[in-house]
């Protein structure tokens, strides 16, 4: 029952976010349309229908007005209206049925706004809601600052640093030298030892 | 307490002999056992939804979500919602089928559909919903009225379930669906004790705590132990003319979900 307790969950999330917007949700435009989301990770679809500016999440595909096949990956590009015509160019996405209706739930997700500022100060208060986006934006500035420093010597190791770096094979080989030289220096240190053994006894 | 078995012939778990049916783990006239599960729902509507929830730890949303997913309703669909109760599949299903559609809540009890009603006008569905007092066995339908039946945790309570799958495959339309949700037999016999120990122990203290009524929910906790398993119902619907008919277990067999058509 995974699919349920993500299509619930989501629901909760969707309606409550419409609910949080600034503006007003039209939704009109999509009374009683369906958008079937597949994605590649989940091995069940997730279908959005509207019902009177409200988005009913569920498994069902039988009134499913347009379907999706993508990835979560790409889904959260999937923002910008502009961008599904692009991201099937791309063959990032599959879409069958009506286009228009894929286009107006993006352009929903799109104009979302939500102040979050405002609706969080309404519950704890001002101050602490201050300090709290305070502390939001300080971690997300680290965080953001580690991803990049993350990525800036991924790049400077790929780039240049693996070309410098020994291989397994290189070591194995160098030792198979080190081993060969040791054993040849053996031989040597025995011949040697012969010789001085001859010489003092002759 | 302890539970008996399930039975697995149709004849002796729906009704002991012609005369005679179950009420629980009693055996009863067949004609008294409407007043008496009346008397239980008359007893727990108010707190039903609570219960519920408290009784199942919410979980029962979520089977109900599943019977939705699995009913393929669509705009336009006639749903009868039977034994709906307090309304939470209507609630889904009217919102499902839009105002072309439209959506029957009927129960045998009228205080269970009293609190159905509020509860679904308080939501503001009011477009597409109706309500009809009815006994599943004498369903006040025309023959292929309704795409879709459900019944969720409705069924054990009913005198007659052969009869009242006859009278639900008649209000059917060809290619219609019949939905049943309804408490089973757990798959692994380790979940069955636990279940046991849970539902005989702590389910009437639960009732009787948060219900004050602890004899209801003695008798909800017989009902489901002297309910048809899972492939005997299938068979009592194959019997009344379903076909395709399949069921899928829920929370381990706890509850499972039976599905035919009518073609």
């Amino acid at each position: 029952m995974l699919q349920q307790v993500l299509t619930s969950s989501l629901e909760l999330l969707i309606n409550k976010a419409l609910s949080l917007h600034t503006g007003k949700v039209d939704l009109k435009k999509l009374a009683q349309k369906t958008l079937t989301i597949t994605l590649s990770e989940l091995n069940f679809p997730i279908s959005l229908s509207v019902d009177n500016n409200n988005i009913i999440v569920s498994g069902l595909t039988e009134r499913t007005d347009c379907t999706i096949s993508t990835s979560i990956k790409t889904l959260q590009l999937l923002k910008a209206e502009q961008q599904l015509t692009e991201l099937i160019k791309q063959d990032k996405l599959e879409l069958s049925g009506d286009m228009k209706v894929a286009q107006q739930f993006a352009s929903v997700a799109e104009n979302l706004n939500i102040d979050w500022q405002s609706e969080l100060a309404a519950h704890i208060g001002d101050l602490p809601t201050h300090k709290l986006m305070q502390l939001g934006r300080n971690i997300t500035d680290k965080l953001q600052f580690a991803s990049k420093q993350i990525q800036a010597d991924a790049s400077e190791y790929l780039v240049h640093e693996k070309r410098l770096v020994v291989t397994r094979s290189q070591i194995e080989q160098f030792t198979q030298q080190i081993n060969q030289v040791s054993s040849q220096v053996d031989d040597i240190a025995l011949r040697i030892q012969a010789l001085t053994k001859g010489l003092s006894n002759t | 307490m302890s539970a008996p078995e399930h039975n697995q012939s149709p004849d002796s778990q729906n009704t002991t002999t012609d005369n005679t049916t179950h009420f629980g783990f009693k055996t009863i006239d067949k004609e008294d056992k409407v007043s008496m599960v009346a008397g239980v729902f008359h007893s727990v509507a108010k707190q039903y939804d609570v219960m519920n929830d408290l009784m199942s730890f919410g979980v029962h949303r979520l089977w109900k979500r599943f019977t939705i997913d699995a009913s393929g309703v669509r705009p336009g669909n006639k749903v009868l919602d039977l034994a709906g109760g307090t309304g939470d599949l209507t609630a889904k299903f009217s919102r499902l089928v839009g105002k072309d559609g439209s959506v029957v809540l009927a129960d045998i009890n009228s205080s269970m559909l009293n609190v159905g009603r509020d509860k679904l006008r308080d939501k503001g569905l009011v477009q597409n919903i109706k309500y009809v007092q009815a006994n599943a066995q004498y369903l006040p339908f025309e023959d292929n009225t309704f795409d879709i039946v459900t019944i969720a945790f409705g069924l054990r309570n009913v005198t007659d379930k052969d009869m009242a799958l006859r009278s639900i495959y008649r209000v059917l339309k060809p290619g219609g669906r019949l939905l049943v949700l309804e408490f089973s037999k757990p798959e692994h016999e380790l979940l069955n004790k636990a279940y046991d120990f849970y539902s005989f122990n702590i389910l009437p203290k639960m009732g009787e705590l948060v219900a004050k009524d602890g004899d209801s929910y003695q008798y909800l906790a017989e009902s489901i132990r002297m309910h048809p398993d899972q492939e005997t119902l299938k068979s009592m619907m194959d019997n009344a003319g379903f076909e395709q008919t399949s069921f899928k277990n829920l929370t381990g067999g706890v509850v499972a979900l039976h599905k035919g058509y009518k073609f």
